[in-house]
């Protein structure tokens, strides 16, 4: 084949050209961090990339949701805590007022403090975070309590006993609030009873009858279930902390998945630099050799022969 | 009996002869960089050698030579290459175009990264997921709505955009229209003047090279086959003639003649509405563009053609590659498919979004759907296209419709059922999310673009190769011509020392002889 300077030249430029190509390949993958900069670079890099993206983002916002979720369970375990330990107050109180050395003015001073706690076990049911009430179901405007000490009815506020859930991974939903407006009642009820009780001038004998202090068998017991209002408190508890340990799992895994996403993600598209830079080295040199041979070969024709 | 003088006419030939090659040496120094130009050679031959037969011709031996002269001057051409040549240019054109188009595009949607539509769902999803949080804050509500906001913004600006480049396109049409018209003009020009020289037995070389030139960038917009006419008079059966270009559709119909002798025809690229494509905004209530319709030939002696989108040759020439991109047939072609496919992208978004926020239900039939005061909700977003999709104006945190239930304003049951709306799938969208729509179109596009980069590395390393190929054959060697020059320099030099020698023999009978004894 006939080889003359033009093709030399238009070969040489042509070569240039492509090490020139490839380095700016490489220089971009270095600059940027990443393998693929448009989606033609590699098709599926892409949208894979598209999609991590998006399981990040949402795994980041799931992981916001789950302080929304604790903050809400912390808030009840402790509400329900308080009420736990107040009910036991009741049950000495009780027990007191039972005892017939007390006299009508001990009584009277017993029912002052049950007065408080009723007011307190009310506050307990107002618990709020940031500006919602927590056991007011998806009325989170209502306090549980009125002013004046009733209770709030279904019939009012409909949505009294609805759950409120918040996501927390595709497809999985948690109920962050806990329903236990009857609980409520049922206390609030009984510490009525109680103030009437105390108040109606009985002896140490009624009202230890009457609220089943005195006999195991609960013989003409009258006011049912400190007891059972504090096992269904407990119960209400158990119910919270199982949801929390729930969310601490969901939240292990989210972090979990975080950190798996952010690893496909990077195994995806980040440059390799290692391979980059040593690439990079090779593409320079070769460059290199190609201009020394290119300015070799055109330096001379037979022009500079001829005399 | 031959004639005292002969040597000298012989030689004084032979001077000439090699003084026309050393001059077409040097034309072809000259020219060595020039773009298209073939090396020339002079075609030299003998004359006819003495005697010359007759009846009164003298018995004597022959023929004895009488010299040489320049035949005619030809430059070196492999028309076989030349038609490999074009080809591959048809290609690479073509695909060269495409991967421009595309990679505009690509520049527009900018996936994968941290801003365009698909982060935009996203955000727009968070935003709602904070309000699931914490329905009746204020300020997550507010920030959904400027989410909401972001996303339809994002689809107008991918609208506008995409249109603008769609006009780009329909602009360079326009101008490689024009392109084509003014080569055909230039072509049918050079075919004039080499009709008028060829007759008188010359061969006009340099205009060939520039008519090659021509037609090589003619191919690159629109795929062309080629014939000769020879020329008549004591045109040299090596000359080429007049160059007809024509047109043949892809679908059989007859060639279209684009170039006959010194006729040319001019060809207009015309929309569906018969106008020519200008990348001016033909539907300013859309801000969209008629698709192409025709390419019409004005052809050689008042004939016209019309040539529809199924009679150009696929992938061959810039001009199909710029229709592909641009649109034709009833919305095909990259930039069309790719605005549909988001207008239906944001259509089916914002009428799933407004039912469930009006009704609470994906199909619009429900009543689960309130604001913060107890009304039902009304519509989110405005629009049918990417184009128009907004945030209905004035709407406030508190219209937001989260809850299902009036004035419950903890209640996020229809919030949720918004922010699910991400992640449904959706029969309208080929069975997927938005999002994976959305992801499907970037995919399909980087599919398109990788493929049509690659045809284009290919076309451009074929024709690289062919290019050597021709330039084997054509180009100039310089220390060819170092050679050559010596060659016709020596000879020359030859020719003039047999000059003195036949001077020296004739000196000898002119001057020497009949002298004896003096």
């Amino acid at each position: 084949m006939r080889v003359t300077q033009s093709m030399l030249s238009s070969n040489m430029l042509r070569n240039l050209n492509t090490s020139y190509n490839k380095m700016a390949k490489y220089q971009e993958q270095l600059n940027s961090g990443k393998v693929i900069n448009r989606p033609s670079d590699n098709p599926v890099v892409a949208v894979k990339g598209m999609g991590y993206r998006v399981d990040l983002d949402k795994n980041e916002q799931y992981q916001r949701n789950m302080g929304q979720a604790h903050s809400w369970l912390d808030s009840t375990d402790e509400a329900l805590g308080q009420a736990g330990s107040v009910l036991i107050r009741v049950k000495e109180l009780i027990v007191q007022a039972a005892s017939d050395t007390n006299t009508s003015d001990d009584r009277e001073k017993i029912n002052q403090e049950i007065t408080q706690i009723k007011q307190h076990l009310q506050d307990l049911a107002n618990t709020r975070v940031g500006e919602n009430y927590i056991f007011s179901g998806t009325n989170t405007n209502s306090p549980l309590f009125k002013a004046d000490g009733t209770i709030q009815s279904s019939t009012d506020l409909t949505g009294l006993k609805k759950p409120i859930e918040v996501n927390v991974f595709d497809g999985i939903k948690m109920q962050i609030n806990t329903e236990v407006v009857d609980l409520f009642n049922d206390i609030d009820t009984f510490m009525g009873e109680l103030e009437d009780l105390l108040t109606s001038g009985a002896t140490g004998k009624e009202i230890g009858d009457k609220l089943g202090v005195n006999s195991t068998d609960g013989t003409n017991q009258t006011i049912l279930g400190l007891d059972s209002l504090t096992e269904n408190v407990l119960a209400k508890r158990a119910e919270v902390g199982a949801k929390q340990n729930r969310v601490e799992l969901m939240e292990n895994r989210l972090q979990l998945q975080e950190v798996n996403v952010t690893k496909l993600m990077s195994k995806n598209e980040d440059t390799d630099y290692a391979k980059t830079i040593t690439e990079m080295a090779t593409a320079e040199s070769i460059h290199q050799a190609s201009l020394s041979v290119g300015a070799k070969i055109i330096q001379q024709t037979l022009v500079d022969f001829i005399r | 009996m031959r004639s005292t003088f002969m040597g000298l006419e012989a030689s004084k030939r032979g001077l000439f002869t090699q003084q026309s090659a050393l001059y077409t040496t040097g034309h072809n120094i000259s020219n060595a960089n020039t773009l298209g130009y073939s090396r020339q050679r002079v075609n030299m031959e003998t004359t006819p050698g003495f005697p010359s037969p007759g009846l009164n011709t003298g018995k004597s031996a022959g023929h004895i030579g009488t010299g040489v002269q320049a035949h005619s001057v030809q430059r070196i051409r492999d028309e076989f290459v030349d038609r490999q040549y074009r080809q591959e240019t048809n290609k690479l054109g073509y695909w060269q175009s495409t991967t421009q188009s595309i990679s505009q595009m690509e520049d527009i949607m900018s996936e994968p990264s941290e801003f365009g539509i698909n982060q935009a769902f996203t955000e727009f999803w968070k935003s709602m997921e904070d309000v699931v949080a914490d329905p009746k804050d204020t300020a997550a509500r507010q920030v959904m709505i400027s989410k909401g906001q972001s996303l339809a913004e994002s689809f107008n600006y991918m609208d506008t955009q995409l249109k603008q480049i769609q006009g780009n396109i329909g602009n360079e049409i326009n101008v490689v229209t024009s392109e084509v018209n003014s080569l055909l003009k230039q072509i049918a020009d050079i075919n004039k003047q080499v009709q008028a020289i060829e007759p008188n037995g010359y061969m006009p070389n340099d205009l060939y090279d520039a008519r090659d030139v021509l037609l090589d960038k003619l191919n690159d917009i629109i795929p062309v086959s080629i014939s000769y006419e020879k020329s008549g008079g004591a045109a040299l059966a090596i000359a080429e003639g007049s160059m007809t270009i024509t047109f043949k559709p892809a679908d059989g119909s007859p060639a279209i003649d684009l170039v006959k002798g010194k006729d040319f025809a001019t060809i207009q690229t015309t929309d569906t509405a018969d106008k020519a494509i200008d990348g001016n905004v033909d539907d300013p209530l859309t801000n969209s563009y008629f698709e192409f319709g025709e390419i019409s030939i004005n052809g050689i002696g008042g004939a016209t053609a019309k040539v529809n989108y199924d009679q150009l040759e696929s992938s061959k020439g810039k001009l199909a590659a710029l229709i592909d991109a641009f649109g034709h047939s009833g919305g095909q072609g990259i930039y069309p498919e790719m605005l549909s496919k988001l207008d239906e992208l944001a259509s089916t978004f914002i009428e799933k979004f407004n039912n469930i926020h009006m009704s609470g239900s994906i199909d619009g039939t429900g009543n689960a759907a309130f604001d913060l005061n107890g009304n039902p909700g009304e519509a989110f977003f405005t629009g049918t296209t990417a184009r128009d999709m907004k945030v209905v104006d004035g709407i406030r945190p508190e219209d937001l419709a989260v809850s299902d239930t009036p004035h419950e304003e903890g209640n996020n049951k229809n919030i949720r059922e918004l922010a699910k709306l991400q992640s449904t799938v959706i029969g309208e969208l080929q069975g997927g999310t938005f999002q994976t729509f959305y992801k499907s179109l970037i995919g399909e596009l980087g599919v398109k673009g990788q493929q049509a980069a690659t045809l284009e590395y290919n076309s451009t390393t074929i024709r690289l190769q062919i290019e050597n190929n021709r330039a084997s054959h054509n180009s100039v060697s310089l220390d060819e011509e170092m050679t050559n020059m010596i060659t016709f320099q020596q000879a020359y030099n030859a020719n003039a020392r047999m000059i003195t020698v036949i001077d020296e023999t004739l000196d000898k009978i002119i001057n020497g002889m009949g002298r004896a004894g003096l």
